[in-house]
């Protein structure tokens, strides 16, 4: 058991790897340029090519797919001639990659406009001071060069003299970029070393902002998994046990419909009958955004009952599938014959051999909940991992598409494999080797 | 299927093979969901075909003094944010969704049932290789791949029928395979292949019209299948270029105005809720039929 849980673990690590290979491959072929669409319609070639730069999309894909998952601060800091460490300095700073001195002190460079290169160092007692800097070293053509970190997470070269320009005022909240160096190399830790990169939309790091909508999902997925399951349990087992009566035909013919309408067009409906016609509730998810959703449960309810009422009549197909076949079974024949009562028959040897194969469909249909999940939170606008894949899959914003397609297909391949574990554990006539 | 049914098949001629195909029609009429289901797709492709004749003004004609407007005599359905008559979109948009529909479910089958055939008669690293790679594309989220296709390649119509054939395919190529790998062992196919038969002819004409069956029932639950996706994709805004009439594009276009012209998301999300509950109704209606006299 525990070899084939390794297995399954590692096809779904190589699944992961194959996914993310080709995502960064997709999105190469894709047509339109990221830089360009950051900067926007009137952004000139020449501020296009430098972010291109700052953002390292001059170099190969092979490269940036190898620092989007191992980093490359190993292997540029042989540039800067010191070990380059990623590390806040204040409590309420956010993280920063630094040039590491042997006593401990980091330091960054910045281009001050008519100054000139300045060294910021920050001592071990977190101390701050800026010097000019004035270490420069002669290149090979005679110029006078420097290899260093600055403010924003590159690997810079600066060459002596060259004016500090700026690159314009461009959307997604990027207001000014430096531009001072020659030469940019974006520092990355790596996925693999739990870094997932900057969202190029939102130029913050995807990582937080993933882990907070990731919750926000799971509330929203948890509390209607809660609603879902108990119902369409009961009238599975209902309908199962009264087949093709009027009341099995009357939840088989509810659930075929609530699962085949579309989660758009029911949320629509639901939205028009309960927030336009009876005003009763909400029509929108409007968070504030740090406060968590479960704070404003009125805003919840409709994006639930909409994933409910798309998901509640699948589960109660299932169940009411499983339960017909398991009350034809001999096993529950001779129970009948045996004269045991009917109410115990059905819940002391029945329901619980029916109850196996919903519980693993259920696990195995997380990949269609997933993309019920995705619509609902378009309809409502509820800030859960699913609008935000959809933002960034419209932006094209690859490092936040990699991050939360890896979330999505560990979820999804995860559950399968926690679905075959419970599946060995309720019918112990499976073993798998 | 056996030599002495293949026979049989031929023997059948004229009269007898109408009534065969009467009989198995007539499954239909006993279930009164599946008549119901397939009246309501009926009208939509009724709808679909006469859709110059039915529709009072043009799909794209805009009108700047009549936007987001209520129900009228001259637009029975309202109005939309351009001044768009909605009856006139409504109408032509199911020829968008059931044009686009059975294409991507058609394409999906053809690769599905290439790389089955060649999964399941081949066999060995071949076989190995397809699966593992279908086995990939089927563990990622669907919407997940919707996603990625579409916002890579641009929306378009081609690449909707492109991303919902790709995302189709792995599902049908599983099912063809275990067909294959079940027919390619009968007494036929050995005896094509003593005949010198060449892989492809035995592949295609003598393993895969015995696995037409199941195949075809699989096929028509696509289409519902599709006309979900190729709905959704248009509600995300992946569907087809704005001034196509589409309902999912509709619904995402019309919900900015929601809370001035609601009518304008609840017509299209009536629409295509119908559509896809007639098509779920038909194939359960007919599935139900056909088992209970198994």
């Amino acid at each position: 058991m525990a070899k084939y849980i390794l297995r399954r673990i590692g096809f779904m690590l190589l699944t992961m790897l194959l996914v993310s290979i080709a995502i960064f491959l997709i999105s190469e072929v894709a047509p339109g340029d990221v830089a360009r669409h950051i900067l926007g319609q009137f952004a000139t070639p020449e501020q296009v090519e430098l972010l291109r730069d700052q953002m390292g999309l001059d170099q190969s894909v092979v490269v940036r797919y190898l620092d989007w998952l191992v980093g490359n601060d190993w292997r540029l800091w042989r540039l800067v001639g010191k070990p380059l460490r990623y590390t806040r300095v204040g409590q309420y700073d956010s993280p920063s990659w630094y040039a590491v001195e042997a006593d401990g002190t980091l330091k960054q460079w910045r281009m001050k406009k008519g100054t000139g290169l300045v060294e910021i160092r920050i001592s071990p007692d977190g101390k701050r001071e800026e010097f000019l800097f004035e270490d420069w070293q002669i290149a090979e053509d005679g110029s006078e060069i420097f290899w260093g970190v600055d403010t924003a997470d590159h690997v810079v070269l600066w060459r002596k003299g060259e004016e500090a320009q700026k690159v314009g005022p461009a959307s997604a909240g990027r207001t000014m970029t430096e531009a001072s160096g020659v030469e940019y190399y974006p520092l990355r830790k790596g996925l693999l070393r739990g870094d997932p990169g900057i969202s190029l939309r939102t130029n913050k790091p995807v990582g937080p902002t993933l882990v907070r909508r990731l919750r926000n999902s799971f509330v929203l997925a948890g509390i209607a998994f809660v609603i879902i399951m108990p119902i369409a349990l009961l009238l599975g087992i209902l309908a199962g046990l009264k087949e093709g009566r009027a009341v099995d035909r009357t939840i088989s013919l509810f659930s075929l419909i609530t699962t085949s309408v579309p989660e758009f067009a029911s949320g629509v409906f639901l939205i028009l009958l309960f927030a336009f016609w009876l005003k009763v509730l909400p029509g929108a998810a409007v968070f504030v955004s740090d406060v968590a959703p479960f704070m404003q449960p009125k805003l919840l309810i409709l994006p639930v009952l909409t994933l409910t009422l798309v998901e509640v009549g699948y589960v109660t197909r299932m169940t009411r599938a499983s339960m017909i076949e398991v009350m034809n079974a001999p096993y529950i024949r001779t129970a009948f014959l045996k004269g045991l009562p009917y109410w115990r028959i059905v819940f002391k040897h029945a329901v619980r051999n029916a109850l196996m194969a919903p519980i693993t469909v259920i696990m195995l249909h997380v990949n269609w909940l997933i993309g019920g999940i995705v619509v609902v939170e378009s309809v409502f606008g509820y800030p859960g991992l699913g609008m935000y894949m959809l933002d960034s899959a419209l932006f094209k914003d690859i490092n936040a598409i990699e991050a939360g397609a890896m979330v999505m297909v560990a979820l999804a391949v995860g559950t399968q494999l926690v679905a075959d574990i419970i599946y060995t554990f309720l019918n112990p006539r499976i073993r798998y080797t | 299927m056996t030599v002495a049914a293949d026979l049989g098949k031929s023997l059948d001629t004229g009269k007898r093979r109408w009534r065969r195909v009467w009989e198995s029609v007539s499954v239909i009429f006993r279930s009164r969901v599946a008549v119901v289901g397939l009246s309501i797709v009926i009208f939509w492709v009724l709808v679909a075909i006469f859709a110059p004749v039915l529709a009072p003004h043009s799909p794209f004609a805009q009108d700047s003094a009549a936007i987001n407007k209520p129900p009228s005599p001259t637009h029975p359905l309202g109005t939309d944010h351009l001044g768009r008559d909605i009856l006139s979109r409504l109408i032509y948009g199911s020829r968008t969704i059931l044009l686009l529909a059975p294409i991507s479910v058609l394409c999906s089958v053809a690769l599905g049932t290439l790389l089955g055939l060649i999964g399941g008669y081949y066999g060995g690293l071949v076989d190995e290789v397809v699966m593992r790679i279908l086995d990939a594309i089927m563990a990622f989220p669907t919407i997940l791949l919707y996603l990625i296709i579409i916002s890579a390649i641009g929306p378009s119509a081609f690449n909707v029928v492109l991303a919902i054939t790709f995302v189709g395919a792995p599902g049908i190529a599983r099912l063809v395979r275990s067909l294959t790998l079940d027919i390619r062992v009968r007494d036929f196919v050995a005896a094509a292949k003593l005949r010198g038969d060449s892989d492809w002819r035995i592949m295609f004409v003598e393993i895969l019209p015995n696995a037409r069956g199941p195949l075809i029932i699989d096929a028509m639950l696509r289409v519902g299948y599709a006309i979900f996706a190729i709905g959704t994709l248009g509600f995300l805004g992946l569907g087809l270029p704005p001034p196509t009439p589409d309902w999912g594009g509709m619904i995402n276009e019309a919900r900015k105005y929601i809370w001035t012209n609601p009518l304008g998301v609840l017509w299209p999300a009536i629409a295509i809720s119908s559509l896809v509950v007639g098509l779920n109704l038909f194939a359960d209606g007919l599935r139900e039929e056909t088992t209970r006299y198994q």
